[in-house]
């Protein structure tokens, strides 16, 4: 329920704020892809920490390049 | 042929969405209308709407006035305040807050708060009774006091006797702001044990005339036993509930947009919001009951807010005791994080003098603490220069491949450890930044009636001047959706600039929304404070001239930026 919630909420960023924002991907696949597959592979609390932990490196000095759920 | 099938549709989307738009500002983050309008090229103030005129008494409506003459007073008088306690009743029912105008107009008379009953928007503080085995005073009952007029280190004292000998005594207290102090005593001068207990109200007979919303609480307004309380709304007491909050310690009242009454008594009370027999919006409490014998006397303590919701003052009446008494101001989730933004722009309106110039400087060290972030963008793309043989390259072997084309670009950043990207973290950084602003300056009574330069009197109401009747030329009002005003027409524009000077799209469609995006953008910030939209043209400025300075610096020319052309 809640990752459906979260999933959605991603979903919901890449349709809306992502579609008119910069490009500022900095890892394939993006931050809101991987979002989803780590909470569909994972579940809530921890896909969803895994979700949150990708966004803390995605910064100018953060990491880049291919990263995808492990 | 499909194309403009696919033009129609995102025609008629966006018309739907704008006009869905305009009604959802409007419902969920409503800003004040504006203050002024322009009429023959003449700025003139438009007059306050008012709470509508019902009855709190079967009484004709009576001017306030006529009833003020009628009833026997002590008046208010402190730099803050000036109005007359009713005698008839022992109420607080008269009081102007002088330090805030109705209007912008010069001659504006101060806020009206609170009001007598039987006349237009009634609204008064009570503090009374309930007994036991003798009378208790009620509306009724005419008190004595022992001064004509209350002022700050000048408390009067109401007193009063039933005939069987009790004697209720009520001295009221005021300082130089917006807080009376009421001590109760019961005094039973009868031969036989009584039971009392002390109790206080605010009741109103209309709503507020300001909008509730879910980004701020206007209604029935407290705090129990340590925790906020934003739930209970108008609505709940029309449908004839009552919220009652038992044996809690904490303050309850009504609060406006910027404007609070607010009952704490000391001691725990058993609280309760809800609607009265005569249709009145009522908030009250009642302390424990206390058995008096004969010769015994009860006394008890509370305070009683009535005034503009000002952070400072509230946070010292929660110094001084009142328990969470900022959280009058309803700054929602982000507490923690919307109050050293608050602090900071109150810091530069007291140092500066204007609140327009206070935005612009906020905005300022908002970007000044980002512009590392784009510093190393440029850095990257400086960087990137120099690989673009390698990237040619690429682009030629795939060609046919867009996919995997950017592929191996990513590739090559991360070999080279550079990327032109500045990632997402930032842009969700910046989320709650832009929020905290919208809900500061929403909130904040410290920017209401406060002019920028020009043609801009008030801050906190939507820009007044729009294109759409030729400034004021035309005599009509356009429809709220139509009367854009000219700062988000600003908006617009400098967005616009803006984003040509940041990275392209590669994606067609993207490069679509991204054409529109600044227009519909004008639409979006036009129902919003003025406040917020000079905020955003300077944060629109500031990236122009960061990008500009950047450009510059790092030696990069535009199209170094677009370094996938497809």
């Amino acid at each position: 329920m809640i990752a459906q919630l979260m999933i959605l909420v991603a979903k919901a960023w890449q349709k809306g704020p992502s579609q008119v924002l910069p490009p500022s991907c900095r890892y394939q696949p993006s931050c809101s892809a991987y979002a989803i597959t780590a909470i569909q592979r994972y579940g809530a609390a921890r896909g969803g920490w895994m979700a949150l932990k990708r966004i803390g490196r995605c910064h100018p000095w953060g990491g880049q390049g291919y990263d995808p759920v492990p | 042929m499909n194309d403009s099938k696919n033009l129609i549709l995102a025609v008629v989307l966006s018309a739907l969405v704008l006009l869905g738009w305009t009604w959802a500002a409007n419902k969920y983050f409503p800003s004040n209308p504006p203050t002024t309008k322009v009429v023959n090229g003449k700025q003139v103030p438009v007059p306050e709407p008012q709470a509508q005129p019902v009855p709190t008494t079967p009484k004709a409506l009576q001017s306030r006035e006529q009833v003020l003459a009628s009833t026997p007073r002590v008046q208010i008088r402190t730099p803050s305040l000036a109005g007359s306690i009713n005698l008839k009743g022992a109420q607080i029912d008269d009081l102007q807050l002088l330090r805030q105008k109705e209007t912008i107009a010069k001659d504006s008379p101060p806020v009206q708060l609170l009001a007598p009953l039987g006349t237009p928007g009634a609204y008064i503080a009570q503090f009374g009774w309930a007994a036991q085995g003798t009378a208790a005073p009620d509306l009724n009952t005419v008190w004595t006091a022992d001064s004509q007029t209350l002022t700050p280190g000048h408390p009067v004292t109401l007193s009063t006797q039933t005939p069987d000998g009790v004697r209720y005594q009520t001295k009221i207290s005021v300082d130089d702001d917006y807080l009376f102090t009421v001590q109760q005593s019961a005094n039973n001068g009868s031969d036989k044990p009584v039971v009392v207990r002390p109790i206080g109200l605010v009741s109103r007979a209309t709503k507020s005339p300001d909008p509730d919303s879910w980004t701020n609480q206007v209604g029935p307004i407290g705090v129990f036993d340590g925790k906020a309380n934003y739930d209970v709304n108008w609505k709940d007491l029309d449908e004839g509930r009552t919220e009652a909050f038992n044996n809690v310690p904490g303050w309850l009242g009504f609060t406006d947009k910027y404007w609070l009454t607010a009952l704490a008594p000391q001691g725990t009370m058993t609280g309760e919001f809800r609607r009265n027999t005569t249709g009145a919006y009522q908030a009250d409490y009642a302390l424990a009951p206390a058995s008096l014998a004969p010769g015994q006397t009860l006394t008890s303590k509370a305070s009683f807010f009535a005034g503009a919701k000002e952070k400072p003052l509230l946070n010292r009446y929660e110094q001084a005791g009142i328990p969470k008494f900022s959280y009058a101001i309803d700054w929602g989730w982000f507490h923690w994080f919307m109050i050293p933004i608050f602090d900071l722009l109150l810091f530069l309106f007291h140092t500066l003098g204007n609140f327009g110039v206070a935005i612009i400087c906020l905005t300022l060290i908002v970007r000044g603490i980002m512009f590392p972030i784009a510093q190393k963008q440029f850095q990257s793309m400086a960087a990137m220069r120099k690989l673009q043989p390698k990237m040619k390259a690429i682009q030629e072997r795939y060609k046919e491949d867009k996919a995997r084309q950017q592929q191996e670009i990513l590739k090559l950043y991360q070999a080279e450890k550079i990327n032109p990207a500045a990632g997402c973290l930032p842009i969700l950084l910046q989320i709650p930044v832009f929020y905290a602003l919208y809900k500061v300056l929403l909130v904040s009574v410290e920017m209401r009636h406060q002019p920028f330069v020009l043609w801009i009197k008030d801050l906190s109401a939507r820009d007044p001047l729009t294109p759409v009747n030729l400034f004021g030329l035309l005599h009509f009002a356009p429809p709220a959706i139509l009367a854009i005003g000219v700062l988000p027409i600003f908006v617009g524009a400098t967005q616009w600039m803006s984003m040509k000077l940041n990275p392209q799209p590669m994606d067609p469609a993207q490069a679509q929304v991204f054409a529109i995006m600044p227009w519909f953008l004008v639409f979006i910030m036009a129902p919003f404070a003025a406040g917020l939209q000079l905020y955003w043209i300077t944060n629109n400025l500031l990236t122009i001239a960061q990008q500009w300075f950047l450009y510059r610096k790092y030696g990069l020319h535009l199209s170094d930026t677009h370094p996938v052309h497809t």
